[in-house]
């Protein structure tokens, strides 16, 4: 393997980041990055300023589930490491800014309510008491509701990150998918542990508390603020020596260990910040649903981020950020799929689908040259599909196939089968471990070389040289 | 890498030293409880032990389904509480609906017969056997005018349950795992999320999202009452139920594995796959049996659970924590082992039960039935961070 400076880890990144050689492209990558930036500045505005309140509330949620996804993509995408229980660090996150931020009112009507079972210390936890004895009295006002969240958030990430080291410890002993489990069952862990009477005069059982303040969580604003810091961490933590660290523990742990990298430190490291991130993004998403509820935080929410992540790319940044946007469009806007239909309705769906799967498997053999062109992948659901769509067209006078059906479910039916699709076709996701880059979009190859190399290639390629220099070219193109 | 090899001690005692131990231990405790109060007697423990063997057998029924699966493809089957969830509603739609209309009959018969094909297949050498496919069509016949003439009682939807669920096992892995082989374990186990992940909501979808009541009309589930030194234990006859068809089928299971040829190609294929599948062993059609044979032990399981408690929960949950719990009862015991998936449900019904009636809610204590659901994640992080091979599994550690 030529070690090129460009080409570090096969990612196309080197150890500058994303910089070309030329000046003429690195002016105008920059000037594209301000122009995007730009872009995306306007349409911000636009969305704040005139959208409708389902579409701020859909770019508010793409902005905290990316926090979240990009923070699972480091330890799942970047460390190589399956972890399942982010649900779990986003509860903890969600439910400490919760109640460090709810309101006086909402705090006295519940601690008159005889159904709450929060006590009176958690009561008297809240930012805006603190901020009164340390005499900041100013930050104590709705308009500085800000002020209080920001702390609320910033505690609320640390105990995530508190018990992402203790989930980080396992990964010390465990390897692939025991680990993922052990991760999964401390994240259920975490959330049948909150529902017990242990926890529950903190997090009031299973009903929660409502009146959480919803201005953060729903403004477009703070919540890409919150997206941007963590992806500008995230990318400079990538191609920082730490990040070069996890990427090694992907490739091969040991061969790392063998380089000297601290895997234990850099695992428990990367399970630390992926925590700390995920709790901020709980706390964004409990402000979000207005409601600490247990019900928020479900396996489901671990697996939409998964779907994120492994669509949209594994281990880039980027990718995940467009998976995310992916995941959040069917989830926000797939009512239609959740709809009541007649049953042949939605045996003609079902077999048009089906029949989509058999053309695909059919071009796809076609052009991988596997025979015979008709499998058994082809001709089954080729088959099925083309029954289902002929019943659900002819049986329509049917009275057995005009009662009615409603489609619960559908979103996440959906979501799922994309992700087997996308695992069984391309298992590093549509973007793999590519970011966008600009020099991507024009292809531009990143590890050409500079004079200076190709000076010292030529050099090095003299037939008239000997000795050590030669050998060891040799040894190169073995390796290769 | 030849990581530096530490030889332990050989202590033969320590393990009956831990077990008599324990045992002195849970007598004392037992003893103190029925000072504090007379309520904790002898027929308290023993209803106690009876529910743990219980709760412990219909464990060990869907722990052997990942167990078989992860001896021979190392994939955690993470949709296997969901299989789980499928044939307990599936046995359900099959007492509480039948007779079905003609359309509906026929094509769960032919799903049966599918299966009663490839289940008979594995005595037969060929795959295409004119006696099995005979049989299979005999089969489908005389399932299909039961199910159009009769309503089925709770034992043969069970049988006919865990023939649908098998079929689907078989489908699961067919067009979601088999495209799969050779892909780095990630991406397998992501796939099995996901298939869990559909068949969550396609539950949702074809069954409705609510607790169904199960409820067939059975003479298990009647009342028994029995005396313990004296006092009356009041209790159901699916404590003696569910303990003997869990035997039935694991002895029957282990016959099926040390018996046959199938089952012997089993074993090899678990040892290694590449190698058996140069001796000439379709690797994929034992493939295809072990999740035959796993799900149609889930649907069992599913059947008997849904009897024990009279009701089965919505479909989106039902199979979660049924499912992560008989697979930390696999790990426990062993992953890889039968015996194990055994020794560990059974385990691990005790810990959930029998733990619990030794703290029991009392004046000073308020009890941890509120928290049993997590004994299991933690003995499985304990044992996987201690022992990861299991109670009694061979050491599985990772090969570089």
């Amino acid at each position: 393997m030529s070690a090129r400076p460009g080409d570090a880890g096969g990612n196309g990144a080197g150890a500058r980041g994303y910089r070309p050689h030329y000046l003429a492209h690195r002016v105008r990558n920059s000037l594209l990055t301000l122009g995007g930036l730009a872009v995306l500045l306007v349409v911000l505005l636009l969305v704040d300023g005139g959208a409708s309140v389902k579409l701020k509330q859909v770019f508010a949620l793409f902005a905290i589930w990316g926090i979240a996804t990009v923070s699972l993509n480091l330890v799942n995408g970047v460390t190589g490491i399956l972890s399942l229980g982010h649900h779990g660090f986003m509860l903890i996150g969600g439910y400490v800014t919760g109640l460090l931020v709810l309101p006086t009112a909402t705090r006295d009507n519940l601690a008159r309510s005889a159904r709450s079972e929060l006590s009176d210390f958690a009561m008297g936890l809240s930012v805006e008491n603190w901020f009164r004895a340390l005499g900041l009295d100013s930050l104590t006002t709705p308009e500085t509701l800000w002020a209080r969240f920001l702390v609320a958030v910033l505690i609320g990430g640390l105990m995530a990150a508190l018990f992402g080291v203790v989930v980080g410890f396992p990964s010390l002993r465990l390897r692939g998918d025991y680990l993922a489990i052990v991760t999964f069952a401390f994240g259920e862990a975490i959330r049948l542990l909150a529902s017990t009477p242990l926890m529950s005069s903190f997090t009031n059982g299973a009903l929660g508390f409502a009146g959480v303040p919803s201005d953060i969580g729903k403004s477009v604003w703070w919540t890409f603020g919150f997206l941007a810091v963590t992806v500008f961490v995230m990318a400079r933590l990538k191609y920082s020596s730490y990040g070069r660290a996890l990427q090694g523990i992907r490739e091969d742990e040991i061969a790392s260990e063998a380089m000297g990298v601290n895997t234990a430190y850099h695992k428990v490291l990367a399970f630390a910040i992926s925590a700390f991130f995920a709790g901020v993004a709980g706390g964004l998403w409990v402000s979000w649903v207005g409601t600490a509820r247990l019900d928020l935080f479900l396996f489901f929410l671990t697996f939409y981020f998964l779907v994120a992540i492994s669509v949209g790319g594994t281990g880039s940044i980027t990718g995940v950020l467009l998976g995310t946007a992916l995941v959040v469009w069917v989830r926000q806007y797939g009512d239609p799929l959740e709809q009541t239909y007649a049953l042949s309705t939605w045996a003609v769906a079902a077999g048009l689908v089906l029949l989509a799967v058999a053309a695909l498997a059919f071009f796809l053999r076609r052009v991988r040259r596997i025979k015979p062109d008709l499998g058994p992948v082809v001709y089954v659901p080729g088959a099925l599909g083309l029954v289902a769509a002929l019943v659900g067209l002819l049986g329509q006078g049917m009275p057995a196939l005009q009662a009615t059906w409603q489609g619960f479910g559908m979103r996440a039916i959906t979501l799922a089968l994309l992700l087997i699709t996308i695992m069984i076709l391309r298992p590093v996701g549509i973007m793999g471990r590519r970011e966008f880059t600009w020099a991507w979009l024009f292809r531009e190859r990143l590890d050409e070389p500079t004079e200076e190399e190709r000076a010292q290639d030529a050099w090095l390629s003299n037939p008239a040289l000997s000795g050590r220099a030669g050998a060891e070219r040799e040894d190169d193109e073995v390796d290769a | 890498m030849a990581a530096s090899a530490v030889v332990p001690r050989r202590r033969p005692w320590a393990l009956w030293l831990v077990v008599l131990g324990g045992l002195g231990l849970i007598t004392w405790r037992m003893l103190y409880l029925h000072g504090v109060n007379e309520a904790f007697n002898a027929a308290f423990f023993a209803g106690a032990v009876v529910r743990s063997l219980q709760l412990g057998s219909l464990y060990a029924l869907i722990a052997l389904g990942y167990t078989m699966v992860y001896g021979i493809i190392r994939l955690i089957n993470f949709a296997h509480g969901e299989v789980f969830m499928v044939g307990a509603f599936a046995a359900y739609f099959l007492f509480s609906r039948t007779p079905f209309s003609w359309p509906v009959a026929l094509l769960v018969a032919a799903a049966i017969a599918f299966g009663v094909l490839q289940f008979l297949n594995f005595w037969r050498g060929r795959a295409r056997d004119p006696i099995v496919l005979a049989g299979a069509l005999v089969v489908f016949a005389v399932v299909a005018f039961a199910l159009a003439s009769t309503q089925l009682g709770w034992f043969w939807a069970m049988v006919a349950s865990m023939f649908v669920t098998g079929v689907l096992g078989m489908t699961i892995d067919r067009v979601a795992y088999r495209p799969l082989r050779g892909a780095p374990r990630n991406s397998m186990l992501i796939t099995a999320i996901a298939v869990s992940f559909f068949l969550q909501n396609f539950g949702i979808l074809a069954f409705s999202n609510r607790q169904t009541p199960f409820r067939p009309a059975s003479f298990f589930t009647g009342p028994l009452q029995f005396q313990v030194f004296g006092e009356p234990l009041f209790t159901s006859w699916m404590i003696v139920l569910v303990p003997s068809v869990t035997a039935v089928l694991v002895v029957a299971l282990t016959l099926f594995v040390t018996r046959t040829r199938l089952g012997k190609a089993m074993r090899a294929t678990a040892q290694d796959a590449e190698t058996a599948r140069m001796m000439g062993v379709n690797v994929d059609r034992v493939i295809a049996t072990t999740f035959l044979l796993g799900s149609m032990l889930a649907a069992a399981a599913g059947v008997l659970w849904g009897m024990t408690f009279g009701s089965i929960n919505q479909p989106a949950i039902f199979g979660i924590l049924p499912g992560i719990k008989a697979f930390a009862a696999a790990v426990i015991g062993g992953i890889g082992s039968l015996p194990g998936a055994v020794v560990g449900g059974v385990l691990l019904g005790f810990l959930e039960n029998f733990l619990t009636a030794l703290f029991p809610r009392t004046e000073y204590f308020s009890g941890i039935t509120e928290y049993k659901d997590t004994f299991a994640f933690l003995a499985m992080i304990v044992i996987l961070l201690v022992r990861p091979s299991g109670i009694v599994g061979e050491d599985l550690s990772e090969k570089v």
